[in-house]
């Protein structure tokens, strides 16, 4: 369930991407409109309103990123959340939090941001009734249940999350329904933010014109075509805009947005289109960038069928990992856009964040002779040969899937060995997928929602997890994950994950393929141009010459 | 002025004596062979055609090669290296190497098999179901003429690349026979008009009335008067059908819904080479399996050409 939210949205978010919308295409009323010290950058039209608990895209999460400062902040180049508008959370049992915010923060429109701010944004947030696409955030605090029942058509049955209460105007307290020591650490998500009155009281103008606690406020909006946004002069936190503000674009072809910026129309694409990847580097240079995003692919293999079992099983799965070769695979289909993956996390989670280069070790090292033996040894594939299941209508994946395939069959020395089995349309894809019709291999992918190696590892592989493709269960798993967390130091709980990470290589409910990369590229006229690890530009430390 | 007509005398009367020299020669050539039928005569035509000569051999190197396509690629379409990924043409590899690092030339060579049998098959189902109803239409004529004339040209409002398009995508079969089966069923109404025209023709004639008259049953007249007399512009019309459903199967593929891979076909590559901008850096990839689909295609719609000329007298 939450995977299928999050894969659509990741994939909605690439769509959205790729297909990104509008009219003002050619530019031509642009010449020079960008002023002095504005960014011109390219847009998407956010899939749904701009609140913070209603967005699990990359184009609504981009003007989130610039409007609203929450308790925590993602360091943009390590990953690491960092208190922003916590002055403290503090905790003696890892589930029974204590919330102080800094003093002297206010929204755009000159009200102050209290703790009551940030209660009446999380129960909105959580609430069923508002219909909340990110409701699911919330779900680790206590009364997440009574305001949003996870069975059909059911009604909530209290206003407000039990665990949540106002002590005075900077403080307030949160408990969890189980003790969960990472969890101050997801607070740097956008659906966590606060929300001024006026959120509540005039709605509809409120989303109109959104007003947030962001280095940004915004000075117009006109959907579908484009929102101006300028320094927000009010602004308390560390990170303040390097600029006079920016101006996004919605464009409908991210192709036109990168010929618009070769013609210095635009300041800044975050999204080069696949068909230009190969000469991004030549067109762009040193203003083309390619770096990790907190996205990682991999291949599942349906354990519930018999010929996955057991033994023989994870020393097929290990086989077929080994005869992948990723290095020439992403090299030569995705231009490096991809990274072959070493471990089941993300690089973006940096080393003291969990991501370990190398954890998967020979599992996920391209070795044919190798494969070819442990595949022979395990008693050959199921009948002979083996399908590659994934949908095709988004993100080149024909052309990876057929090198995978070729890539096994030169190891085995069978060209009809492996097949490609599309399937037309994502829905249909996680249908079968989720209705467990699985026979063999298939595509998984997940797009992290904070950056944690948690939320890599327990949603995906832990017992009846909600996007527990592999259906995967191992008791030491399971028992390694809470273990950590219920750990009180945070390095220590990483650790464990880690640990708990080894276990995975062992039984290979899944095999890792490659991390994904955001790209992007930008004019001459800006400069320190950085992607975070959600792949959205760090706008505020951009520098306009 | 007078310059003009000066010219254009000599010419006109170098014309006249040409013209005189063909009717002398066809003229004498009865009398050294016995009674030729339409048949022979097509044939004797055909022979000094250079147009079918050329087209003729072309498509026999392309049935050689369909049916036996390791007689001049020697590797497996399917086996791929992903090194060679787009480079260009090098000794042994002429073509160069697609996307996935697969030979070009192995799988030009292979896709004919694929594209050539969509092509016969397809042609055969056309001739046959347009035949059939056309020829029943024109010889019961009536009530069956008007049902079947009503039910062709229902068919032919259909246009042929928007229903496949529907048809296709509505079945989960892959391989070559679900789009045989949709061109032919979509395609027949054409032959089907005209082979009814025809038999319409054949009907009236003097030797039909005759057989007629002397108690010939139904199925003689059909079989032994009118089909032969009719058969002509069908075939011709089919000839030239097979190279256009040869090109239809491409654009199907292209559409990504006709043949699909691993199935090695020209449609297939060339869409797989126009994904994602290829042509900009490898237009190989793009441009052999295209020119192999074009040379075809031409090659079947000149035949068709050079059989219409020796078939359809009145032409000449």
């Amino acid at each position: 369930m939450r995977r299928s939210i999050r894969l659509t949205s990741a994939v909605a978010g690439l769509t959205v991407i790729v297909a990104a919308a509008t009219a003002c295409g050619g530019g031509d009323d642009s010449g020079g409109g960008g002023g002095g010290g504005m960014i011109r950058a390219s847009w998407g039209d956010p899939q749904h309103p701009l609140e913070p608990a209603n967005t699990n895209e990359v184009q609504g999460g981009k003007v989130l990123d610039m409007i609203f400062r929450g308790l925590k902040r993602y360091d943009p180049e390590t990953g690491e959340a960092k208190d922003e508008m916590a002055e403290s959370i503090e905790t003696d049992d890892q589930q029974n939090f204590t919330v102080t915010i800094e003093d002297g923060w206010t929204f755009s429109d000159g009200t102050p941001v209290t703790a009551a701010s940030y209660v009446d944004a999380w129960n909105y947030g959580a609430h069923i009734e508002n219909a909340q696409v990110a409701s699911y955030f919330f779900q680790f605090i206590d009364g997440y249940d009574e305001v949003h029942p996870a069975e059909e058509d059911a009604e909530a049955t209290a206003d407000t999350l039990s665990g949540l209460r106002v002590l005075d105007d900077h403080t307030f307290t949160v408990r969890l329904s189980e003790p969960f020591s990472l969890w101050p650490e997801t607070l740097g998500y956008a659906a966590y933010a606060p929300l001024p009155r006026a959120f509540f009281d005039d709605h509809d103008a409120w989303l109109a014109k959104p007003i947030g606690n962001g280095p940004y406020e915004i000075e117009s909006y006109q959907r579908s075509q484009s929102m101006t946004l300028v320094r927000y002069e009010g602004f308390k936190g560390k990170d303040a805009a390097q600029n006079d503000g920016v101006e996004l674009r919605v464009y409908t072809d991210n192709n036109t947005a990168y010929t618009d910026l070769q013609a210095g129309n635009l300041d800044l694409i975050d999204d080069v289109p696949a068909s230009q990847l190969q000469n991004a580097q030549n067109d762009l240079g040193d203003r083309y960038i390619n770096q990790p995003a907190g996205i990682i692919q991999t291949v599942s293999f349906p354990l519930y069928e018999d010929a996955w079992e057991g033994e023989d099983g994870a020393a097929l799965r290990r086989g077929l990992s080994m005869a992948i070769n990723r290095e020439e695979i992403t090299s030569r289909i995705f231009h490096d856009t991809r990274t072959p993956a070493s471990d089941f996390t993300s690089p973006v989670l940096g080393d003291a964040g969990g991501y370990e280069e190398g954890l998967c070790g020979e599992a996920c090292t391209y070795d044919p002779d190798r494969a070819k033996q442990l595949i022979e040894e395990a008693g050959g594939l199921p009948d002979g040969r083996i399908t590659l299941t994934s949908n095709v209508d988004t993100g080149s994946h024909r052309q990876w899937m057929d090198a995978v395939c070729n890539s096994i069959n030169n190891a085995l020395d069978d060209t009809g060995a492996c097949t490609v089995n599309p399937v037309p349309t994502f829905a249909d894809f996680r249908n079968q997928v989720t209705g467990r019709e699985m026979t063999g291999m298939f595509r998984t992918g997940w797009q992290m929602d904070y950056p944690l190696i948690q939320n890599f590892l327990q949603p995906l592989y832990y017992t009846d997890a909600s996007s527990n493709d592999s259906v995967y269960r191992s008791e030491e798993f399971d028992r390694l994950v809470d273990e950590a967390n219920s750990e009180a130091d945070e390095a220590e709980a990483v650790n464990t994950f880690r640990e708990a990470e080894r276990v995975l290589v062992e039984d290979l409910p899944a095999i890792p393929l490659w991390y994904q990369n955001g790209t992007a590229g930008h004019s001459e006229r800006l400069e320190n141009v950085k992607l975070n690890p959600f792949s959205v530009p760090v706008f505020t430390e951009i520098k306009v010459s | 002025m007078p310059d003009q007509q000066s010219d254009k005398t000599p010419f006109g009367a170098q014309e006249v004596a040409a013209a005189k020299g063909l009717t002398a020669g066809t003229a004498t050539a009865p009398e050294t062979t016995a009674a030729r039928s339409l048949w022979t005569d097509a044939w004797h035509d055909l022979r000094r055609n250079p147009v079918f000569i050329v087209s003729a051999l072309l498509i026999l190197f392309l049935v050689v090669i369909s049916l036996w396509p390791g007689l001049i690629a020697s590797r497996d379409p399917q086996r791929c290296q992903l090194g060679r990924s787009l480079e260009g043409p090098s000794a042994g590899h002429w073509f160069g190497f697609d996307t996935q690092g697969c030979d070009v030339y192995t799988r030009t060579v292979y896709g004919a098999r694929a594209s050539i049998t969509v092509g016969l098959c397809a042609t055969l189902g056309v001739a046959v179901l347009g035949a059939v109803v056309g020829g029943l239409a024109g010889f019961i004529g009536g009530f069956w003429d008007t049902l079947l004339s009503r039910l062709t040209d229902v068919f032919f409002g259909i246009p042929l690349v928007l229903g496949a398009i529907v048809f296709l995508s509505m079945i989960t079969l892959t391989g070559i026979w679900p789009v045989v089966l949709v061109i032919a069923a979509l395609s027949w109404p054409q032959i089907a008009r005209i082979s009814r025209g025809s038999v319409i023709t054949a009907k009236q004639n003097d030797y039909v009335q005759a057989a007629r008259a002397l108690g010939a049953s139904n199925s003689r007249m059909l079989l032994r008067h009118i089909l032969p007399n009719a058969v002509a512009p069908v075939i011709v019309m089919a000839t030239i059908m097979l190279g256009t459903f040869i090109a239809l199967e491409a654009t199907l593929s292209y559409l990504g819904v006709g043949l699909r891979p691993p199935t090695v076909s020209w449609g297939v590559d060339i869409s797989a080479a126009s994904d994602g901008m290829q042509f900009r850096n490898a237009p190989h990839i793009l441009l052999y399996p295209a020119a192999a689909l074009s040379l075809t295609v031409l090659a079947f719609i000149m035949l068709g050409d050079a059989v219409r000329d020796a078939l359809d007298p009145k032409l000449r």
